[in-house]
């Protein structure tokens, strides 16, 4: 990153220069609208290539800015330098409010998101083009002074403008290597996973929203005095925005420089193409080449510099993990970590926990068992903040997390596994373990947190591929993976969905012998599963659902050979479940330690 | 007023331009280039006028140099797109002025556009000789000159030009309705139409106003009847008033008589429902407009080169005339003052009148305009007609008022 | 303000209705691909003035315009199954497709300027000078032909998708393409249908706006904002979505051009639509 940092401030400052050396003024031109451009996708991406929300908005943030400059500086009389952290700051403020309504609303994704900001450029443009902000008449600019902070007035908008970019850009860079800019790539992947993982999502995305708009709304108010004359149709058409995406994507979205390398790319491009001659033939030109980038190309430009290496730093490997908090398995005595009194979880009418208690003690393994359907995976989603709850409650230590946002409930220690694992797929395995640690428990720094995910990779074997991304990994691998990152956000108490399902007899003792010694660390596990001889192997205490209700809890032997069980399970009064392992619990752990 | 006389003035480029088809007579132009840029919106939303000035353009350019080019050099148009973008517009205008090194600069078309160059031209002390500016009083530079003679202020000329018209032939609306869209160039006439019935104690029955781009003439027409106005002022460009008179008929309404502000001239005579529109015209493809011979060369020329262009409409009017004309403003100038400096003949502008295809233009009122030269014409069978006033008008020819 | 006569309002709500036929024409196509193909296809739009165009040639040639309705769909379902061909060869997926799909309109965008200049068109057909009169209400026939064929469009649609095995296929593979893959469902096979629909149908809102509107090949994204509209607030793939949002929307900005300024028109209908779409619970 440093070299990145190093690199760009030399670049602006060579192009600061350039105004003082009786640079021809052409380029000056030309290269303020290579600014503009680069700011505009930049700052577009840090919301939408970071996060997946495409936004086709930016119009609007950007036509703010310009007629709040406009505005403040003709009607107003207010010197041309004060309105534009105005221009940004009202840019902010309108996306603060769009995002603050739009990303409350669950179901609001993907297009519904694009479209949204779409209607809300329509609805700026006539509010401005009705009200006497603008009023038909338009905003013409000539009479308002240009600082001088060059030799010419173009020089001072070309520095201005090369101001505004080169802040965007060290803003890109340094969100993309922040937690804030990995929380948004695991946004971008999994959205609810990121959530449950201690993400602060809403948060995440607004700030990422308005940093993207301040940053729009600044330089359309340096815009508006470079073309001095705003009319609505011109400010808001739609062409903008969409050459802003198209700008953005060629270069690669993943990569905060990549819109700056589209951007300069296209300008150029239409630009080459205003020799009057050729106008016409040009723009057939410009389709074609675009359309082969995109086809050849289809991560951008910048797309397999995206993907970041990470060296394997062997000290890190073979370290067993420390834990906080040293606890030992304690019996009847044991403090109860989570207690959840008459929770309940109803979808439309459906109900999937109808009001179960059910106590976990600090240190123990308990297994939650039950038929498909019983509430089990619910009973997980529901304690993980997942799901709200309908009713009751749920306690942990002495803090109420059923009423918390999931990232609040991640943060209170609290972890779990997918059944099919949900890795998020851009982020390296690395990276995805170093996730949780910076937003789980611990909040590790950067640095820090990847320190955390080495040792619990080596913990799991995978730290041979620590640079790798998920889709490389086979799925007792990212099983494995799920493990490293739940582990590694410091929780107390690890809730393992089903996830022997799909592995080979070898790779269950594998696992088995896995989740003891995560106990052995001091962590707290629910562990749901089908798999019997696991369940019989590790869990102290079994609680069986049934229909989202508690049916039996107790020991595993003693429960599973209840009549009531066996029926839930079967259906059958005749038939008993497998209530003894297929060997005797002695013989399993001596193979695992051999 | 300078030594040199007008009427020779006038007279010398008539004879010029009349020798243009004997251009074996003419001096072959020598020397270094006399370049002129400018950029026009060949692509993009306003394309659909910039062929019209692309094709008058290197006509004039063609002529130009046949009859000797000008100081005896031969003349070079710098032409470039801007794609109907004005932040395109000052970056091409700043390359011509400062990359390609232009001797003169040559306005684009439309306010917005203009209004961009200009800024250019200002900071680098350029005259800029311009088409089609909407806005006089926007116009603060003391360099430009707009070649489209709309007065000082067409927001008082043009309604008054429409409603002496009418009066004219003993038809002096009582009622208005003044619908217009919300384009800048449009708008302020339409309010300036709205004053000016009220000063005149005609009724304004209805005003309203729609975004630029709109489609939906169905609303409007629909109020349109319900108000049923003598005179319908129509603030339009291209098709709007088309699709609003379309709108009008489907609903069975037909209107007594409508003013178009801006419109396709093409495709609203074509246009059954068009018929007995009046707009605003600089020049018509007939006398007296063709009386000179530079005129009808113009005129013939143009349609020449239109039909080979493909444009569905090939008469010469304002747009043509006016891209024309400002060719022969920057002709007149340099030819009279026998230089190329921009402060010189911005100075020989100022204190002149040039004959043009476009009017005789004069530039010493306020923000260097001169005044309204815009006459009245009307849809009459089919085709338009110069109506008023009558020293304009087409031989036998009446303002069809209901 | 005097309160608008009934008559009046009522001409608005016709006069929606005829709007959304073409926005329904238009966003057929684009809520299809995007709902079952999870491609976002903007070429509908250039497709649709390109059957306008040339409509309008053949209507200056003296054609019947109708007969448009017989020679441009056919053609354009060729191009579009060899555009979704070309989609499928390359694997475009998502948001990639929205960007090739724009290449594609810029190019077709120029090329109509070089056929038929920049100039805005106007077809003069003898059937503007039809209309219906019932109750003081106007239902002029190029109008009423656009709703027609919209509305028998979305029915033809609806039904396929829910009656015939094609149509389950379709929804089948957009839900779990693995898994209908594995039911043997040819997803390479639907999916170029469905590009040759989707084109199909835009050339009929292309022929739409030929008989209603004008042409110009800028005008291919004056309809961007409203159709996206239609399509969102009608759900994706669903094929009487877009009549339905396109009426809705059609009508919202009729009654507010009869009762207030025209001007603010988009105002109230985007307004709406940003209340709908995060008032209702999660659809798309």
């Amino acid at each position: 990153m440093r070299r990145s940092m190093s690199i760009l401030t030399g670049l602006a400052a060579i192009l600061a220069i350039l105004p003082f050396t009786g640079f021809p003024a052409s380029y000056e031109a030309l290269l303020y609208l290579i600014f503009l451009w680069t700011t505009l996708a930049v700052s577009w991406n840090i919301l939408s290539g970071f996060s997946g929300y495409f936004s086709f908005g930016h119009g609007a943030f950007f036509g703010i800015g310009m007629y709040t400059t406009g505005y403040l500086s003709t009607k107003m009389g207010l010197p041309f330098l004060a309105t534009l952290p105005i221009a940004g700051l009202l840019s902010a403020a309108f996306a603060a409010l769009i995002g603050a309504i739009a990303f409350r609303v669950h179901s609001v994704r993907g297009e519904l998101f694009s479209l949204l900001t779409l209607a809300a450029t329509f609805v700026i443009a006539t509010i401005i083009l009705n009200t006497s902000i603008d009023g038909g008449s338009g905003i013409y600019m000539s009479a308002v002074t240009v600082p001088s902070l060059a030799p010419t007035p173009s020089g001072t908008l070309y520095l201005l403008a090369l101001l505004v970019t080169f802040a965007t850009l060290l803003i890109a860079l340094l969100v993309y290597h922040s937690r804030f800019g990995t929380g948004l790539f695991a946004i971008h992947d999994d959205e609810d996973a990121a959530e449950v993982m201690g993400v602060p999502t809403f948060r995440f995305k607004l700030a990422a929203l308005v940093i993207s708009s301040a940053l729009a709304g600044v330089i359309g108010g340096v815009n508006a005095l470079f073309v001095s004359y705003l009319t609505t149709v011109e400010t808001f058409n739609v062409l903008t925005p969409l050459t802003v995406v198209l700008m953005a994507v060629l270069g690669g979205t993943r990569h905060w420089a990549g819109p700056a390398i589209g951007a300069t790319a296209i300008t150029l491009l239409l630009y080459s193409f205003t020799g009057g001659d050729s106008a016409v033939v040009g723009k057939i030109v410009m389709g074609v080449l675009l359309i082969a980038v995109i086809l050849f190309m289809p991560n951008g430009l910048l797309g397999r510099l995206a993907v970041r290496r990470n060296r394997p730093r062997s000290a890190d490997i073979a370290a067993v993990p420390e834990r906080r908090a040293v606890v030992t398995q304690g019996s009847g005595e044991a403090a109860v970590l989570l207690r959840t009194s008459k929770l309940a979880k109803s979808f439309n009418g459906i109900h999937a926990l109808r009001g179960v208690d059910v106590e976990v003690r600090r240190g123990e393994i308990l297994g939650l068992l039950g038929p498909n359907g019983s509430g089990k995976s619910t009973f997980i989603n529901v304690v993980s903040g997942h799901y709200l709850a309908t009713a009751g409650t749920a306690v942990l230590r002495r803090d109420r997390i059923s009423t918390l946002p999931a990232h609040r409930v991640a943060r209170c220690g609290v972890s779990r596994t997918y059944q099919i694992p949900r890795p998020f797929s851009g982020l390296t395995v690395l990276e995805n373990v170093a996730l949780t640690a910076m937003f789980g428990v611990a909040q590790l720094g950067r640095a820090e947190a990847e320190a955390e995910a080495w040792k619990w990779l080596g913990f799991t074997g995978l730290a041979q591929h620590a640079a790798a991304l998920p889709d490389a990994l086979n799925l007792h691998q990212r099983k494995f993976l799920e493990f490293a990152r739940a582990l590694a956000s410091g929780a107390d108490l690890l809730m393992l969905d089903e996830v022997l399902s799909g592995l080979t007899p070898s790779e269950i003792d594998n696992a088995v012998e896995m989740i003891r010694r995560i106990r052995d660390q001091g962590t707290t596990i629910i562990f749901v599963e089908h798999v019997m001889r696991a369940v019989h192997a590790l869990c102290d205490r079994v609680v069986v659902f049934n229909r989202g209700e508690v049916l039996a809890s107790g020991a595993p032997g003693e429960v599973l050979s209840r009549p009531e069980v066996i029926t839930a399970y079967l259906g059958r009064k005749d038939q008993t479940v497998d209530t003894a392992p297929a060997s005797a619990p002695g013989e399993i752990e001596a193979s695992l330690a051999a | 007023m300078t030594s040199f006389n007008r009427r020779d003035f006038i007279a010398t480029v008539g004879s010029l331009a009349a020798i243009a088809p004997l251009g074996a007579l003419a001096q072959k132009p020598t020397g270094q280039p006399i370049r002129v840029g400018g950029s026009l919106a060949l692509t993009g939303g306003l394309a659909s006028l910039g062929l019209i000035h692309k094709l008058v353009g290197e006509m004039y350019v063609e002529q130009l140099n046949q009859r000797g080019g000008l100081l005896g050099r031969p003349v070079e148009w710098v032409l470039k797109d801007d794609q109907s973008r004005i932040d395109l517009t000052r970056t091409l205008y700043e390359q011509l002025v400062n990359s390609d090194k232009v001797d003169l600069l040559i306005g684009p078309f439309g306010t917005g556009a203009i209004l961009s160059a200009m800024g250019v031209a200002q900071r680098y002390n350029k005259a800029i000789v311009h088409h089609t500016f909407g806005i006089p009083e926007l116009a603060k530079y003391d360099q430009q000159f707009a070649s489209w003679a709309l007065g000082a202020s067409p927001e008082v000329t043009m309604p008054k030009n429409v409603l002496d018209a009418l009066g004219s032939v003993g038809k002096t609306p009582k009622t208005i309705a003044v619908v217009t869209s919300k384009f800048p160039s449009v708008q302020f006439i339409a309010i300036g139409a709205r004053k000016e019935a009220e000063k005149r104690g005609i009724k304004e029955v209805l005003y309203l106003e729609w975004e630029f781009g709109n489609r939906e003439f169905g609303s409007i027409a629909g109020r349109i009847k319900a108000a049923d106005p003598d005179l319908i002022w129509v603030g339009g460009n291209a098709l709007d008033g088309n699709q609003l008179l379309d709108a009008l008929k489907k609903i069975d309404y037909q209107p007594r008589n409508h003013f178009h502000q801006y419109p396709s001239p093409g495709p609203l005579a074509a246009a059954p429902e068009g018929n007995n529109a009046l707009t605003v015209t600089i020049f018509e493809n007939h006398s007296p407009f063709t009386d000179t011979p530079a005129a009808a060369a113009f005129a013939k020329g143009f349609k020449e080169r239109a039909k080979a262009a493909n444009l569905p409409y090939t008469e010469p009017e304002t747009q043509a005339a006016a891209s024309y004309a400002a060719w022969q403003l920057i002709e007149a100038a340099v030819t009279a003052t026998k230089s190329i400096d921009d402060k010189t003949l911005s100075t020989w502008l100022r204190a002149n009148t040039v004959e043009t295809v476009a009017g005789k233009l004069r530039f010493n009122g306020p923000n260097n305009t001169g005044d309204d030269l815009n006459r009245i014409k009307q849809v009459q069978g089919g085709a338009w007609k110069t109506v008023w006033p009558a020293a304009y008008a087409t031989s036998g020819t009446r303002l069809i008022a209901n | 303000m005097d309160f608008p006569p009934i008559a009046l309002l009522g001409q608005a709500v016709v006069n929606g209705i005829f709007a959304g036929a073409v926005y329904a024409l238009l966003g057929l196509g684009l809520s299809l691909s995007w709902g079952l193909l999870r491609q976002i296809n903007l070429s509908v739009f250039a497709i649709a003035l390109s059957s306008g165009y040339l409509t309008y040639e053949m209507s200056s040639r003296g054609f019947d315009i109708l007969l448009a309705l017989l020679i441009l769909p056919p053609l354009f379902f060729g191009l579009g199954v060899a555009l979704q061909w070309g989609l499928e060869r390359f694997k475009v997926a998502s948001f990639n497709s929205l960007l090739i799909t724009f290449g594609l309109t810029i190019i077709v965008e120029a090329v109509l300027q070089l056929i038929w200049t920049a100039d805005v068109r106007r077809v003069e057909s003898h059937y503007s000078d039809i209309k219906l009169r019932f109750a003081d209400l106007f239902f002029p026939a190029p109008e009423l032909i656009a709703l027609a064929l919209a509305v028998a469009v979305s029915l033809a649609l609806w039904q396929v998708s829910r009656r015939t095995d094609i149509g389950k296929a379709m929804r089948a593979a957009a839900e779990d393409p693995a898994m209908a893959a594995a039911f043997g469902i040819d997803q390479n096979g639907l999916a170029l249908i469905l590009g040759g629909v989707d084109a199909a149908v835009a050339a009929l809102g292309g022929i739409g706006i030929a008989l209603v509107y004008t042409l110009a090949p800028s005008q291919i994204y004056g309809w961007l904002g409203v159709v996206f509209a239609c399509v969102m607030l009608g759900g994706l793939a669903r094929p009487l979505g877009p009549l339905i949002a396109g009426c809705a929307i059609g009508i919202v900005e009729a009654l507010t051009m009869t009762v207030a300024s025209p001007s603010w028109a988009p105002l109230v209908s985007f307004s709406l639509l940003l209340v709908v779409l995060l008032a209702r619970p999660g659809r798309a």
